[in-house]
């Protein structure tokens, strides 16, 4: 009887159904860029809560009558709709939303869209990464984003590069922004010893997009660690219904140092010497290039390897990669990882879990650095080997001579291997309750733990016959908990017409560094440092979006850092943004704008990042070797001295404090031509008061001369431009265009105690005597000011030495006389990025530059005189090939001739890539150039030198990379 | 379609996970807030608990008389006490050493560190980093010895329940501890007349402390080596204890020299006080053996050659135990250059010089014979050298003094085998000074006896000889002869500058080469006999005034 009656219920629904006459129809959804199938795209039928998505295959089936629309639509790209007139198959090919303005992007504890973002949040995906046979994370966004300046570092097998975002808002704390890593903040210090770049335990491969929160606004939400900017690495996870997908990928690469220090060659070394009087038993008869004898070429390679797979409620990501880079110093650096993602879905997608965890081995093999300086000193006329064969030295009585750098680099006289093994791994839950489904919780807990072991071989001085071997074992352990939650709710208020997005959390992270060195060479050092750190805090976010036009954000931090004693241990960070969407409002509707929104934003950052754990307490600290220890006496009975250790007091400040760094943002969204043409003009100014700085105090006030505390003011102010550009897009050709610069002005505002004028502190130790100083803090100057004597030139252009510009007035040359002048940091620095594509063929480059930096040459000033030759003790040396210009017969380190401008426009990277696809396989080959060329007026190395000091530091290397992908 | 209400099961996992959920929540909340109070988990002692060990006491003195020799926490370097120079050029003993004689006809430097040409010159400034790091380093001495009478009050030692061995122990290095703060006051009051001033009542942070007038703190001195003399050791207090620390007798020369020098400090002369001292120190059991050749007093063996029988107070060096790259290390390298290079270690006992330091004709002029003089305490290395320096950084212009020597009487050469660092003890006071300072007073008419005075200096003269051919009558004793005789029996032991300026022959007065910054040297402005308060501390400390003429 149930199942009569079930029956007629059916059919008498059915009726009106059938009357509707709908009809079941089908077809599939590809990506018009490559014609590959699209799973998980939405259809819809408009007006009718009909829907369906499409399957591994990007099929779908979907029920249709005479009229309606089907909408079809997909993150990331525009969506289509489609009047369905009795199609037998809908076919629909998505074409990719250019400004992608529908994408989510992440803000820290949360995620918007990129419409809806109200503080300065930039992200650079994947495709726009640099390309090369990149191992450090930081190189992938060098010259991407218009406030970020990455400096690279030299060509060191697996070396990193320096971010700075909006310049740094510190003098002595760290400058480094904060970077979170799948939810995961890093500690600021690296969160790994004996690393050269600790950040490379992440592999380049496996990052999807670098978020970067440049404003206060958005990076309040970090409170204490947040002024010197954020950046949100995501990683690649998997995507449901995904059929499995196999790829390899292998990039062969060779290196070659581009550019070495000017020195005399052996013939006009032999001229300068024999003239002024050197002995010529002291000169032999070769002629060495000791830079290039010691610069080899270094090969590289990549391998990667990685499965995805997604079902309906789970999908998992594995990538195995092994790196291996050489130096051309012949130092080494390996990397093996593992890096995997899962995702689960329950309860119908109310519980998320998500399991990231990447296991990562790193091993360098670190080159002897004393070489490089060894390289631009040693003898020219002198061969490599004697007569004995044996590697070419000073001799015993010039202790003070360098090594023969082929000598201090050979593995048995100097190895030094450092082995990192490191555990990242964040597990996160998203839960949405059953009872409220727009109140969501999430929960992350994340260990990122290290652990690192080396040993270091450093044979004794060659020139002393007593001096002893170093050997030295050290061994680290770094490990950073972190557990932190929110309730997120979101609701479209339709009275109101406002989406309300309320966000309350508490975050609680812990970090531990253990360190221990044994020493042994004539002395004996045996030291375990422990160091641990603490921060707790609570926070909230309140975001509203009112009739899709008006954007208000408000977000509130309070951090408690265990640096700081009890009264100034909490601060609280305020932060708070306003938009408007101007391209919403009606009257904008057939404007020549396809894009308008103007954001502005308030907030108010800490720095906590001091160098020093427990710097309000009196600690002491007791001897670290037995070889500073005192006599006292006697042994009784014996003749023998009694040794005592000793304990010191260390100086301290108990009301040390954060740093406050208070950011003011304007900024304006555009898009032309449908967003073809987009770009953001963001303008920023920012104080950071309480200034954390290594100052001098006040003699016997402390039981130190330099102290850490809070004592100043930085101002900065910029100005970032940035346009991307659609140029070409057609079904053969492509043209990308991304351009950026960024505009910046930095300035010390306060630095003492008392506001005394004319008050100033020597910086930026240079080499040549002990204790020089060529830079300069002082109100009113940009942190990176040189402060030099103005140099006197004669009718022909040449320096007179000694000839400086008496400014006072005394009739003689002293300290008084010196000036603030120029700076390292640039004027203005800037990226410019294109990609092509014609059919298979794609190319892509990236060009870098500043303008307005300047570099004091540090190798010239220290040896480009006579001195350098004839008056070392002991031996004789080679000097700096500006001697021919300047004819100095002495050191002038502090003449403005040193200081050079060091503007320049660098090729960073150009590649070349051809794809095939096949049936089953896809293969992209692809060529790739780093480091082409560099445009410069600059004589030294290199001129991108983010101190501005340049002293005989690794040499930059120019990359050539063969790379091949296979997809399956 | 949500049925999920009607399954029942679904709805219990549900629950759960929210509990769990609201449980986990206020579980972490709760746990955290204390583990923000955290402390120190190495080596590494906070406040009291540094204390509880009773050797922290004999520690803590240690570190007093270590700041002085050594410059940080790690020989020979890795740890500094100051941040603001190179950890070796910031070593005191380097500095002082720097101060008293690179300024004077003793010596002269080849180096282009900073503005070390400025010393010999005497055309500093006060943006000096050698003047504004020994100024600092004296500040922060007697910030140390504050630190320590601080944590050794009754009060204290009553809370860490201080037995009564240790308490009496206690107040004599408390009494030691009060005769290096004198010490460090008496460097600052010699070099900078005016310096800040700073006691154990003052707190320690960021504060600005007073400034002191010179004859103030002559005063300040005074008290408190009287005030100390009855609880120190007694004088030549036993070796095997107190070799290496200050006693009595180390309080009464620097009182004597306080008085001797009393008219340039304050405008009084205290001689018959400075003499009552003297004959303290010189009654104390001190002996010169004048068998044993002057040199002895000077090479690694030195505190148990049998030339340590006239050693007052003496740094003690090691070269193993004691290491820094100031101090003797600096004093027995830096002069070694040019020839002495050749045989820097079977005659130096280093492994090499670093061709630093020689002298002026003025000083060599002082030997009668000069380089080939009868006098034992001419150690004048001419081989390979000019006698006139026409080029500063040339290091064989100028002849070189091989005073200091890392190998014992037997030419063996010291503990540190890779000839780093040296054994060599330095003689901070010692009895010959005494005997010249009596026989100055004899010849400035303020008392003691011309022929007491006579036979002093003849045991200096025997000694130097090595017989009595450089014997002297009491009528010899006269001003300009005590000068001569105080530079050739104390020459580079960080003396001469005081000198200079009581015989007034520092800057108005006295010529030798580079003086003034011309190679035949001249005078200069009579203000260069007090050095300048730097300048960063002047722009730092608002109570500060610069010294005249600077």
């Amino acid at each position: 009887m149930k199942t009569f009656l079930n029956a007629v219920l059916i059919c008498l629904i059915m009726i009106p159904a059938a009357m509707f006459a709908q009809t079941q129809v089908s077809g599939t959804v590809t990506d018009q860029a490559d014609a590959m199938p699209l799973p998980g795209v939405n259809i819809l039928i408009k007006g009718t809560s009909r829907g369906a998505s499409t399957d591994f295959d990007g099929k779908f089936t979907i029920e249709v009558s005479q009229g309606e629309t089907i909408v079809v639509s997909y993150v990331g790209y525009r969506t289509q709709e489609i009047i369905y007139a009795g199609q037998a198959t809908i076919d629909v090919a998505l074409v990719e939303d250019a400004a992608q303005l529908d994408e989510v992007v992440l803000i820290g504890y949360g995620s918007t869209t990129k419409q809806d973002a109200t503080g300065v949040v930039e992200q650079v995906s994947a495709e726009e990464f640099n390309k090369g046979a990149i191992v450090a994370p930081q190189q992938l966004i060098a010259g991407k984003a218009a406030g970020v300046r990455v400096t690279p570092g030299g060509g060191a097998a697996g070396e990193g590069g320096e971010i700075r975002i909006r310049g740094g808002a510190s003098l002595s704390a760290s400058n480094a922004p904060l970077i979170v890593i799948d939810g995961l903040p890093i500690d600021q210090r690296g969160g790994a010893q004996g690393s050269r770049n600790a950040l490379n335990a992440i592999n380049p491969e496996d990052i999807k997009d670098f978020v970067v929160l440049k404003d206060a606004s958005a990076t309040a939400i970090y409170g204490s660690r947040a002024s010197n900017g954020v950046i949100l690495i995501t990683t690649k996870k998997g995507r449901a219904n995904q059929p499995l997908k196999l790829e390899y990928g292998l990039q062969v690469s060779t290196r070659r140092v581009a550019n070495t220090v000017d020195v005399l060659n052996a013939d006009q070394y032999r001229t300068i010497a024999l003239a002024n009087g050197v002995d010529p038993s002291e000169l032999g008869d070769a002629n060495t290039d000791w830079q290039d004898e010691l610069f080899t070429t270094g090969v590289g390679a990549i391998h990667n390897i990685t499965a995805t797979k997604g079902y309906e409620n789970f999908n998992f990501r594995i990538n195995f990669n092994h790196a291996s880079q050489e130096g051309p110093l012949q130092d080494l650096y390996e990397r093996n990882g593992l890096n995997t993602s899962f995702e689960h879905r329950f309860l119908d997608n109310d519980l998320k879990l998500t399991l990231i965890a990447k296991v990562v081995r790193d091993e360098f093999d670190y080159e002897n650095g004393r070489a490089l300086g060894e390289a631009v000193r040693f003898n020219p006329t002198l061969p490599i080997r004697d007569e004995n064969g044996a590697f070419t030295q000073y001799g015993p009585g010039a202790p003070l001579a360098p090594s023969n750098p082929l000598w201090s680099i050979a593995n048995e006289n100097f190895t030094s291997r450092q082995t990192i093994d490191r555990v990242i791994s964040n597990f996160n839950i998203d839960y949405r309750f059953w009872f409220l489904p727009e109140l969501k919780f999430n929960l992350n807990a994340g260990i990122d733990y290290a652990e690192n072991e080396g040993f270091r071989f450093d044979r004794a001085n060659p020139n002393n016959p007593d001096a002893f071997d170093t050997n030295e074992i050290s061994s680290g352990l770094n490990r950073n908990t972190n557990l932190d939650f929110t309730f997120n709710y979101k609701k479209d208020i339709e009275s109101i017409n406002t989406k309300v997005d309320l966000m309350v959390g508490h975050a609680f992270q812990e970090f531990y560094i253990q360190s221990f060195v044994d020493r042994q060479s004539n002395i004996t050092l045996v030291d375990t440092d422990i160091n641990r750190n603490a921060l707790e805090s609570y926070f909230a976010r309140a975001s509203f979006d009112i009739a899709d036009k008006y954007l208000v954000s408000a977000i509130i931090r309070t951090d408690g850092s265990s640096r700081f004693s009890e009264d100034n241990r909490w601060g609280t960070f305020p932060g708070l943004s306003v938009g408007w969407k101007i391209m919403n409002e009606s009257w904008m509707e057939d404007s020549f704008f396809s894009n308008l929104k103007i954001r502005g934003g308030w907030g108010v950052t800490g720095q906590q990042e001091i160098g020093e754990n427990y710097g309000f307490l009196g600690v002491y600290t007791p001897s670290r070797n037995d070889a500073a220890n005192i006599q006292f006496g006697f042994v009784p009975g014996t003749e023998d001295p009694r040794f005592i250790q000793t304990i010191r007091p260390q100086g301290f400040d108990s009301n040390i404090k954060w740093e406050e760094t208070t950011q003011y943002n304007a900024g304006i969204d555009f898009g032309f031509f449908n967003n073809r043409l987009t770009g953001t003009i963001d303008g920023y100014y920012r104080e950071t008061d309480d200034l954390l700085s290594f100052v001098p105090v006040p003699a016997g006030a402390n039981l130190t001369d330099l102290l850490l505390t809070n004592i100043g003011s930085v101002t900065s102010r910029g100005l970032e431009i940035a346009l991307n550009g659609v140029i070409v897009q057609n079904d053969n050709f492509n043209w990308d265009s991304n351009f950026n610069i960024t505009f910046q002005e930095q300035e010390i505002t306060r630095l003492s105690l008392n506001d005394a004028a004319g008050f100033q502190q020597q910086v930026g130790g240079i080499s040549g005597g002990v204790g020089n100083n060529i830079q300069l803090f002082k109100p009113g100057f940009d942190p990176t000011t040189f402060f030099v004597f103005r140099q006197v030139y004669d009718d022909q252009g040449n320096p007179i030495q000694g000839a400086y510009v008496d400014v006072n007035g005394d009739n003689q040359i002293t300290e008084a006389d010196r000036q603030p002048y120029k700076k390292a940091t640039p004027d203005a620095f800037f990226g410019f990025t294109n990609s092509f594509s014609y059919k298979n063929l794609d190319l892509n480059f990236t060009f870098r530059g500043s303008v307005g930096n300047h570099v004091y040459n540090n190798n010239a000033s220290d040896t480009g005189n006579l001195n350098s030759i004839t008056n070392q003790p002991g031996y004789i040396a080679n000097a700096h090939a500006s001697f021919l210009d300047t004819n100095f017969s002495s050191q002038e380190l502090f003449s403005d001739y040193y200081i050079e401008r060091a503007d320049f426009v660098r090729l960073d990277n150009i590649s070349l890539g051809y794809t095939i696809p096949f049936d089953k396989i896809t293969l992209r080959t692809s060529l790739t150039a780093t480091n082409v060329f560099v445009i410069t007026d600059y004589s030294g190395l290199d001129p991108e030198i983010s101190n501005g000091i340049e002293n005989s530091p690794y040499p930059r290397t120019r990359d050539i990379v063969l790379g091949l992908n296979l997809t399956f | 379609m949500k049925t999920k209400y009607l399954n029942f099961k679904a709805m219990m996992k549900r629950t759960t996970v929210f509990l769990c959920v609201a449980f986990l929540s206020l579980v972490v909340v709760q746990s955290c807030a204390d583990r923000l109070e955290l402390q120190p988990e190495d080596e590494r002692l906070v406040g009291d608990a540094a204390f509880e060990d009773p050797a922290a006491y004999e520690e803590f003195l240690g570190k007093l008389y270590a700041g002085i020799s050594l410059s940080g926490q790690e020989g020979p370097a890795g740890s500094p006490d100051l941040a603001g120079l190179d950890e070796g050029f910031s070593n005191y003993l380097r500095l002082y050493w720097k101060m008293q004689e690179l300024t004077t006809d003793e010596a002269i430097i080849g180096w282009n560190d900073g503005t070390i040409q400025d010393l010999h010159n005497q055309v500093w400034t006060s943006g000096n980093e050698f003047i504004r790091t020994m100024y600092s380093r004296i500040m922060y001495q007697v910030a140390l010895c504050n630190e320590y009478l601080r944590q050794t009050t009754d009060g204290k030692l009553d809370s860490r329940g201080v037995g009564a061995d240790l308490r009496a122990e206690i107040q004599i290095y408390r009494a030691e501890a009060r005769f290096l703060r004198a010490l460090s006051y008496w460097h600052a009051m010699d070099l900078f007349a005016n310096p800040p001033f700073v006691t154990e009542q003052d707190p320690i942070g960021a504060f600005l402390p007073p400034q002191i007038q010179r004859a103030d703190l002559f005063a300040y001195i005074e008290a408190e080596l009287l005030d100390i003399i009855d609880d120190m050791a007694q004088a030549n207090a036993d070796p095997v204890v107190y070799y290496g620390r200050a006693d009595r007798a180390a309080a009464w020369m620097l009182l004597a020299k306080l008085y001797l020098n009393a008219e340039v400090y304050t405008g009084t002369a205290r001689y018959a006080d400075a003499l009552t001292y003297v004959n303290n120190v010189i009654g104390a059991g001190y002996s010169i053996d004048t068998s044993i050749p002057y040199f002895h007093s000077f090479l690694a063996d030195n505190s148990t050659n049998g030339a340590q029988s006239e050693v007052i107070f003496t740094i003690p060096f090691d070269g193993l135990r004691t290491q820094a790259f100031g101090g003797m290390t600096f004093m027995t390298h830096a002069p070694v250059g040019g020839t002495m290079n050749d045989v820097a270690t079977s005659f130096f006992g280093i492994n090499g010089g670093w061709f630093g330091i020689r002298t002026t004709p003025t000083f060599v002029e002082l030997f009668p014979g000069e380089e080939n003089s009868d006098d034992g305490r001419a150690l004048i290395w001419t081989d390979g050298q000019n006698k006139d320096i026409n080029t500063v950084s040339m290091f064989t212009d100028g002849y070189g003094l091989f005073k200091y020597r890392n190998v014992d009487v037997d030419g063996n050469q010291g503990s540190d085998t890779s000839g780093d660092h040296t054994d060599i003890d330095f003689p901070m006071f010692r009895l010959a000074d005494a005997y010249l300072m009596y026989a100055e007073i004899v010849a400035r008419g303020a008392g003691g006896d011309a022929n007491t005075a006579a036979t002093y200096v003849n045991m200096l003269r025997e000694r130097a000889y090595g017989n009595t051919s450089g014997n002297i009558s009491a009528g010899d004793i006269t001003l300009d002869f005590v000068l001569d005789e105080r530079g050739r029996e104390l020459y580079w032991e960080a003396h001469r500058r005081t000198d200079l300026i009581r015989f007034n022959r520092f800057s108005d007065n006295g010529i030798w080469q580079w003086k003034g910054g011309v190679q035949p040297g001249t005078t200069t402005e009579s203000f260069r006999d007090i050095m300048p308060i730097p300048e960063t501390d002047l722009g730092l400390n608002t109570n500060l005034e610069q010294n005249p003429g600077y």
